[in-house]
């Protein structure tokens, strides 16, 4: 019995210790590595500067820093713009594309293709759209009378611009679950709504949607922390300009690492955005729960 | 063991032709890669290769990329111990942050040797300035880089436009030299479609001007130091190592770009170098002042529309109050990479040799198209002149030029300004001042941790043991 | 004036007919059942009532007004489905608010009717609760709760009782008959259980492929089926049927033959093929020796408690006697039953109509 049970757990060890490796790697390593950076000055480039331990200073630095800052809310600017777009639309297109008309599950198909694009190829098909003189967006926009506007050019649009591109991508994801959510919804509760003679609206808000909220939570989570992370897409529109109109954590990070290669600032960074992103997605989606309970 | 044999071999082969430039088959099986930036001091060079290796046995790859993250690839590049590209593209505002890391590998004593092959009297002297660090010469021009302007001739020299052009401004229309007159031109030749230009009902808009104002990769900063150069600002502080981008003449030249935005494409804040060049070579800007090494383009209608519309024009860049300031110059050159083997260098430093001699350059120039010239006798063919009617210019502005930026901390330098200049542009920062001192603050801050003299250091053009 | 009038209705998908013009008058206060086997077409009539499906054909007036384009809302009606079709994240008394919404009633009533339905129904101590932390019977009592607090002119009822256990099926059934009884409100109630049906309705309406068979009361419809389908729908177990012909004045079939009861004497011709129709009850145990007494075989015994179901071979007919339990045989055995004469029906096995009008 005893034997038998010392030489499971061996077994048991073997086949753990595989994908045990790999996360270590791929995910552990790296991160104590970069929380051993990020108390150092570690500049890739300038072989010069002296490697040492530097304490808390670039955390201080990253945190004291107005560029900090101001990526920081060009994130969460970028976050409510997009998240906020994706939810309407996203939960429009569901309410439209779950409808028993002819056409729609090719609809529903064809319009999850964004979402399966590399970002990197978003961005390009988006930069060929926003293109200044030569982008097709405006040239189509010029047909309707409208004067050409300089999507990633100007510091009033590049950010929407951004957006624009992440919700085409991401509004599908949102469209999917939410249809999902929608077609398991039981119709029955309509059809006495119906005979109730409750307005469409008052159906839409107290009984579809308070029903879809904790898919929509759910939905929301996860676009808020991907919204977080945006790098490609602005890495090939914009690089963070015009101004620093686009200049999101993960560009600042990009700057800091790789642009001056100042790593442990960087890596300082990357931990300082982690810990908001945990404590700040949390909390909100916290109160959005408890709200729900109540 | 291997290759201490192969090393050993080649230093008695190397020993038994010495006097002689190569051997045929002297560098068989050895294997070259360069990472390379993809523009015309790489491009000419690329497909013809093949040549080098009949010469001499060794095989060069090219890697062609965008200047924009090619500096990042060469540092990582530099930093590794196990490199795989023997040969680098180097801009010169590089040398500082390679040299001091000790990337590449020091040619002066090289060059010495080879002095009389390579025609090393006939290469105007700032080009090879331009690539030494501390005195020592660490990598080798291939293309020159003057900064100067270029114009619609053929509009400047309408006869209609001229008149109209003096009755409004009180003075007669000619290529600027005062960036106010710049200026001028520009407002004046700011069109839009269905307006006349030259007699002609214009279908688009034509712009009076086209810089480069993107904050991608610096570009704004390529357009900006040249123009605070011209009106005499400087740097750093000669006393303490640390910026000076902030002056007068820095307030002055941001101040020149922002009041030639109503001029420029209202895409602006992305002209990149290459969008604001097209515009130049498209015909569709009255004047645009640029880096030589793209100027070549503008004579080939190949490559450029204008020839087929209508003629450029070349002068030396605007200064602040129309005296004669030094021009800014820069190199795009080839350097080797101090970690690549022995053999390596040896062939590197061959192909050096071969890709910038000065055959190869009137070849270049012969069939057309080509890089920024650097040898004084082909910018001062009168054959090539002819053809080129830029290479005077070109000549000219090297008299009396000044080296580019070469600090350690240029990349810092590049994107900390980019930043600040382009955000000052979009109008988020109010003023100037503002914008350049908040770059100043910042490039200091990561200055002051290191000693004075070290600043110093860093700051000093030492002549270049070459030349003494 | 009659709650309820359908004329001729008509319920067509595409080319398929599914309800073949349905006559039918529903009196103020009335309790209808639709009765019928699942796809007979009763609870697609029943939605076409509400509104929730268009008519197709013919007319349908509720209130004496003709309904067929008015919205479900503007019919004065409320329905109870057979899922409940709660709202399941609200309480039973949000519930019962949102039924009351678009009736925009001062707080003071919305509460009122609140607290008296949930009175009726026993609902009070559940209202703060929601749907999943109720029991079946409990979800259904909210249901008609639901629509009672709106005092609608009519009721519609979907199977109300078919996602319930036997044992509260029986007590809902009682609940729903008392409320009726209470409320005096017009019912349409469909469902498949004769049950229900024979317990609850004043009327009973059934229904097979689309058509009306017999709408009548309760007695009527056991007592007096017009059809050999309403015959042996009604009635549990269900009656014997027995193909037969009319030979010299009786009635003969394989290996048996009874005389043609009077009633039917002038109803019936030499030679016609007539089906004869008797409840298992009216089947009874015979001496051998008694006029008409015909011997049986017993197959299967089913043990009722009061009394026994026999199923039982004559000739080559298969028949179910329901006898008293004391009566009852053993498999195996034989016997002799006769018919109840009086309680014979007879059909015509063509058209399956009842020779009795």
């Amino acid at each position: 019995m005893a034997y038998i049970r010392k030489r499971n757990r061996r077994i048991f060890l073997i086949f753990l210790l595989p994908a045990m490796l790999v996360l270590f790697l791929t995910t552990i390593y790296p991160m104590i590595y970069a929380g051993y950076l990020s108390f150092r000055s570690y500049d890739l480039a300038k072989l010069f500067v002296p490697r040492v331990f530097v304490g808390w200073s670039n955390y201080a630095e990253v945190i004291g820093s107005s560029e900090f800052i101001h990526s920081l809310i060009t994130t969460f600017k970028l976050m409510a713009m997009t998240l906020s777009v994706q939810l309407v639309l996203g939960v429009g297109i569901a309410l439209i594309v779950t409808q028993k008309l002819p056409g729609m599950p090719l609809a529903r198909t064809l319009l999850m293709i964004p979402m399966m694009i590399s970002p990197v190829i978003v961005g390009l098909v988006w930069l060929f759209l926003y293109f200044p003189e030569l982008g097709y967006l405006n040239y189509f926009l010029s047909f309707l009378g409208i004067e050409s506007i300089p999507w990633i050019t100007s510091t009033n649009w590049a950010l929407w611009a951004i957006a624009i591109a992440d919700i085409w991508q991401w509004t599908p994801f949102v469209m999917m679950g939410t249809a999902a959510a929608l077609q398991s919804l039981s119709p029955e509760p309509y059809e006495a709504a119906m005979i109730d003679g409750n307005s469409r609206w008052d159906v839409f808000t107290r009984v579809t949607l308070p029903q879809l909220k904790p898919v929509l939570v759910s939905l929301m989570f996860l676009r808020a922390i991907d919204a977080f992370k945006i790098y490609d897409i602005i890495f090939v529109l914009t690089k963070g300009g015009p101004g620093d109109s686009t200049e999101v954590l993960s560009m600042f990070i990009y700057r800091q690492s790789f642009t001056f290669w100042r790593m442990g600032v960087g890596a300082a960074a990357s931990f300082v955005s982690l810990v908001i992103i945990v404590v700040l997605i949390t909390l909100f989606f916290k109160s959005l729960q408890r709200e729900q309970h109540a | 063991m291997k290759h201490l044999k192969t090393t050993a071999l080649c230093g008695s082969l190397l020993a038994a032709i010495s006097g002689s430039a190569f051997a045929q088959g002297q560098f068989d099986g050895v294997e070259l890669k360069m990472l390379a930036i993809g523009d015309t001091s790489v491009t000419r060079l690329a497909p013809i290769v093949d040549e080098f290796e009949a010469l001499t046995g060794a095989s060069v790859q090219i890697d062609m990329f965008p200047y924009p993250g090619l500096i990042d690839k060469i540092v990582i590049e530099a930093s590794s111990n196990d490199p795989s590209y023997q040969l680098m593209w180097v801009d010169s505002p590089w040398v500082g942050v390679l040299g001091e890391s000790g990337a590449l590998l020091d040619l002066t004593d090289l060059v010495l040797r080879d002095a009389e092959e390579i025609h090393l009297d006939d290469i105007i002297p700032i080009q090879l300035q331009e690539n030494t660090w501390q005195g020592r010469l660490l990598a080798f021009p291939a293309s020159g880089m003057i900064w100067h302007q270029n114009y619609r001739k053929d509009l400047y020299e309408n006869a209609e436009e001229a008149a109209a052009f003096e009755a409004q401004y009180g003075y007669p229309l000619a290529p600027a030299q005062t960036w106010d007159h710049y200026i001028d031109i520009a407002e004046f030749f700011t069109r839009s479609a269905g307006e006349t230009l030259a007699g002609e009902v214009l279908e688009k808009d034509f712009y009076g001007n086209a810089q480069a104002y993107s904050r991608v990769a610096g570009a704004i900063t390529h357009d900006f130091f040249p123009i605070m150069r011209s009106y005499g600002g400087q740097y750093w502080d000669p006393a303490t190592g640390l910026c000076a981008m902030d002056g007068p003449e820095a307030v002055a030249a941001a101040e020149v770009m922002k009041r030639l935005i109503p001029s420029n494409p209202p895409d602006y804040l992305g002209l990149m170098w290459d969008i604001r060049t097209g515009y130049m070579e498209r015909g569709e800007v009255a004047q645009s002042s640029y880096w030589s090494v793209r100027t070549v383009r503008l004579t080939n209608p190949d490559e450029a529309v204008l020839p087929t519309i209508g003629e450029a024009g070349y002068a030396a860049s605007p200064t602040g109050d129309g005296n004669p300031q030094p021009t800014m110059t820069g190199a795009l050159s080839f350097g080797i990479n101090s970690k690549a083997s022995e053999i390596e260098q040896q062939a590197a430093w061959e192909f050096i040799k071969w890709g910038t001699s000065r055959d190869m350059m009137r070849r270049f120039a012969e069939e057309g198209s080509g890089v920024s010239q650097f040898h004084v006798s082909i910018l001062s063919d009168p054959e090539l002149q002819a053809r080129y009617p830029y290479y005077q210019v070109l000549l000219d502005a090297q008299e009396n030029a000044q080296r580019r930026i070469f600090h350690p901390f240029y990349a810092d330098v590049e994107e900390v300004f980019g930043v600040e200049l382009n955000k000052y542009m979009a109008g988020e920062t109010d003023s100037a001042q503002e914008a350049l001192t908040s770059a100043c603050t910042k490039i200091n801050t990561r200055l002051a941790v290191f000693p004075e003299d070290l600043r110093l250091r860093w700051i000093n053009d030492e002549p270049a043991a070459i030349f003494q | 004036m009659s709650a309820i009038t359908l004329n001729n209705v008509i319920k067509r998908y595409g080319a398929v007919q599914v309800v073949h013009g349905v006559d039918l008058d529903i009196e103020q206060g009335e309790f209808v059942v639709l009765l019928g086997p699942s796809g007979c077409g009763k609870t697609t009539t029943l939605r076409m009532v509400a509104g929730l499906e268009d008519v197709s054909g013919g007319e349908l007036s509720i209130g004496g007004r003709v309904v067929n384009d008015v919205a479900p809302k503007d019919r004065g009606v409320a329905m109870v489905f057979q899922n409940y079709a709660l709202y399941p994240h609200m309480t039973v008394r949000q519930n019962m608010e949102f039924a009351l919404r678009p009736m925009k009633l001062p707080k003071a009533e919305v509460d009122r009717r609140i607290g008296d339905t949930a009175e009726i129904l026993g609902l009070s101590e559940l209202l703060a609760r929601r749907p999943a932390q109720l029991s079946g019977g409990q979800r259904q009592r909210v249901a008609m709760g639901r629509a009672m607090v709106r005092t609608p002119d009519v009721f519609l009822f979907d199977e109300p009782l078919s996602n319930l256990d036997a044992k509260l099926r029986t007590q809902v059934r009682w609940e729903i008959g008392k409320l009726h009884q209470r409320l005096g409100t017009t019912v349409l109630y469909v469902t498949h259980d004769q049950v229900e049906a024979m317990t609850l309705a004043d009327k009973i309406v059934i229904m097979r492929d689309g058509h009306v068979e017999q709408v009548g009361t309760p007695e009527e419809v056991y007592g007096n089926p017009r059809t050999t389908f309403v015959a042996t729908f009604i009635g549990s177990p269900s009656m014997n049927m027995i193909e037969a012909r009319v030979d010299s004045g009786r009635l003969v079939a394989a290996g048996l033959s009874a005389a043609i009861p009077a009633r039917f004497a002038d109803k019936v011709s030499e030679g016609q093929a007539v089906t004869l129709g008797i409840r298992p009850v009216e089947l009874k145990i015979a001496s051998g020796d008694e006029p008409g007494a015909m011997q049986a075989q017993v197959e299967v015994t089913e043990y009722l408690g009061n009394e026994a179901l026999l199923d039982l071979r004559v000739g080559s007919h298969e028949l179910v006697a329901e006898v008293p339990a004391d009566q009852r045989a053993d498999p195996g055995d034989m016997i002799h039953i006769r018919l109840n004469e009086a309680a014979i029906h007879l059909f015509d096995t063509a058209s399956g109509q009842s020779l009795a009008h």
